[in-house]
């Protein structure tokens, strides 16, 4: 049997030095006192890992979420002439793998200068937040930018229908209680 | 008869002799019955207030330690979270578990409390007036008392039934016996300067001397330290507590006010035991330039003055005791008993022996002493031996460059073989001495069976 016999390692002198005057100990000491000492004089800067306090405090001011977050739908209008972006054209609804979506639509002739167009109108916007898994599929499927997934999170509601949202609440969002500190 | 001046009497009498300038007639109420129940409940009053808001602190210290908030929610900065605290422990249910012994579950708690909170009436908290009883066996007293809370930790343990409850209560026994050696060994070389036991006479006698005992005692000021954190249960050494262990250690079936008890025995010793150090070691009240002003203001104010003093050290010094408890980690339990065994009682000798060395040594050489260090002084104690200045310098000199190197030769010869807490060089190095042996032992045989 020749088994290798390890050797102890020998201690350098340096390593001497740290474990004979507790260097290790007293590093551990000096980094916890500045991170108390950061807590007193640095702002706030919730959720930035380098900061000496890390904590959100959520109710009282706004979680930050990724910027990749999907959230609570929005039907996005357009910024000219504040109509509805959506042509009514149900390739949000066809895309949804879980059909949350519903489109409600009429023909209906739309003067455009001198030419009348028929044309399909937007008339109801139910998406049901219970059922979506904000995979954005719809959003990725829109043409015209309408159907969005923001970053809001804040989707509880006290009653089931609550979750269905209709088009005033997909155009305008809901009105949260906001906590202030 | 009552007059305003008897009333004053009793409450104030101090300030009722300075103003009328004469020795009155019937001051013994006031002096030992009236005057001491006002300071007893003043001093209870102040001080478990103080133990509530250390809780408080010590949730934000280690909060911002670990960049955390800690509470916020009660009161501005969660200000009123004590409150809160106290209340809901209060409203709480006291379960007693089955199989418990009743009685003793029920007084173990009391036991622990009331011995940490007897001792506060002898700590000097401040100049004149502010100490309840200055009694001349003080720092004996504060020992003798406290070790007494041992004997609450181990009957809640045992009373409770429960394997927790009872491993908690022996390791905290076991520690608190073999740490209170070291803390009373480490103590005898300050009082060796201070020759009184009285704890207001430590700190006068630390005045006289005109030097707070740490530059004398660095040695025992540092086991005086470690000790008390292994005396009040605390991080690095709560074994007696280790969570992932022991569920809660010895108070693992309290519930409600009772284990509250529990929790400010706890707290209410780290202030005794921090006080005793800022008394023996840090010069108590005194700080210089407050005898400049006791000239300048009345006594009420430098009164006042000295118990702030006090208070700021203290709070160093229990602030030192969290910044520990959220850095290190726990001790291993044989790591907890060779610290205590092998480094804090040899070291504590060392330094009683190395202490007396150098007092006999400075002494002046009409009472045998070699190099006449000392001079004898009328203080406001009555005659006592003041180290001169060179003296004092002698002292700080040994006691630094002397006792710090010969102590660390000693502990290093006792603990050349337990000096590594590595368990994996430890468990190498016996492992290589078993192969080794093996080798040996088989070589014979090897030779004997190839022939």
């Amino acid at each position: 049997m020749s088994a290798a016999i390890t050797p102890v390692r020998k201690r350098t002198l340096g390593e001497l030095i740290r474990r004979l005057l507790l260097l290790d100990l007293f590093k551990g000491l000096a980094l916890t006192f500045k991170y108390n000492l950061r807590a007193f004089y640095e702002p706030r800067d919730g959720g930035n890992p380098n900061q000496a306090i890390y904590t959100e405090q959520y109710p009282l001011e706004p979680a930050r979420v990724s910027e990749r977050f999907r959230g609570a739908p929005r039907l996005n209008l357009d910024p000219d002439t504040s109509g509805t972006l959506c042509i009514a054209c149900d390739l949000c609804a066809l895309a949804c793998p879980v059909d949350c979506i519903e489109v409600g639509s009429i023909r209906r002739e739309v003067r455009d200068g001198e030419k009348v167009n028929k044309k399909k109108v937007l008339t109801t916007f139910t998406f049901d937040t219970s059922r979506c898994m904000f995979c954005n599929l719809c959003s990725e499927a829109c043409p015209t930018d309408c159907l969005e997934l923001t970053q809001s999170f804040e989707l509880a509601v006290y009653h089931r229908s609550g979750f269905r949202w209709d088009r005033e609440m997909l155009e305008k969002g809901i009105n949260y209680v906001r906590y202030t500190k | 008869m009552l007059s305003i001046n008897t009333i004053l009497l009793l409450v104030a009498p101090e300030w009722v002799l300075r103003l009328t300038g004469e020795r009155q007639p019937d001051v013994f109420w006031a002096e030992y019955i009236v005057w001491p129940l006002i300071q007893i409940a003043l001093v209870l009053f102040i001080i478990l207030t103080l133990v509530a808001y250390l809780v408080y602190l010590e949730r934000k210290v280690s909060a911002f330690i670990q960049a955390r908030l800690g509470p916020m929610r009660v009161g501005p900065w969660g200000l009123l979270q004590p409150a809160a605290d106290g209340l809901k422990l209060l409203l709480k249910e006291d379960i007693i578990p089955l199989k418990a012994d009743r009685a003793v579950f029920m007084i173990a708690p009391i036991i622990s409390v009331v011995a940490a909170l007897v001792v506060l009436s002898v700590i000097p908290w401040g100049a004149a007036w502010a100490t309840i009883a200055n009694i001349n066996i003080g720092l004996l007293f504060i020992l003798a008392v406290s070790s007494v809370s041992v004997l609450g930790l181990v009957l809640a343990g045992w009373s409770s039934n429960s394997k927790y409850s009872l491993l908690g209560a022996l390791r905290s026994s076991a520690q608190m016996v073999s740490y209170e050696v070291g803390m009373g060994l480490s103590i005898i070389g300050a009082l060796m300067f201070a020759k009184t036991l009285s704890m207001s006479g430590i700190i006068d006698a630390q005045r006289a001397d005109g030097v707070w005992y740490v530059f004398f005692q660095p040695i025992g000021f540092l086991v005086y330290l470690i000790s008390a954190l292994g005396e009040t249960n605390r991080a690095p050494f709560d074994l007696p507590e280790a969570e992932s262990e022991l569920v809660a250690g010895y108070h693992t079936e309290y519930s409600g006010f009772r284990w509250a008890l529990f929790f400010m025995a706890e707290y209410t010793a780290m202030i005794v035991t921090s006080a005793v150090a800022v008394t023996l070691f840090l010069g108590g009240w005194h700080f210089p330039g407050l005898d400049w002003l006791r000239g300048q203001t009345n006594q009420a104010v430098f009164v006042i003055a000295s118990v702030l003093i006090f208070a700021a050290k203290l709070a160093v010094l229990i602030y030192a005791y969290m910044w520990i408890r959220w850095t290190w980690p726990r001790y291993r339990y044989d790591q907890l008993m060779d610290i205590g065994w092998k480094w804090m009682i040899p070291a504590g000798l060392a330094n009683i022996v190395l202490t007396g060395i150098y007092y006999v040594l400075a002494m002046p050489k009409a009472q045998g002493g070699l190099f006449g260090l000392m001079q004898s002084q009328a203080t406001q104690m009555g005659e006592r031996l003041v180290p001169t200045a060179w003296g004092k310098l002698y002292f700080i000199a040994t006691g630094f460059a002397v006792t710090i190197p010969l102590v660390w030769l000693l502990l290093a010869t006792i603990n050349r073989r337990s000096r590594d807490f590595n368990l994996h060089e430890q468990r190498q190095l016996q492992m290589n001495l078993r192969r080794e042996r093996i080798q040996k032992s088989a070589e014979p045989q090897a030779a004997g069976s190839a022939q």
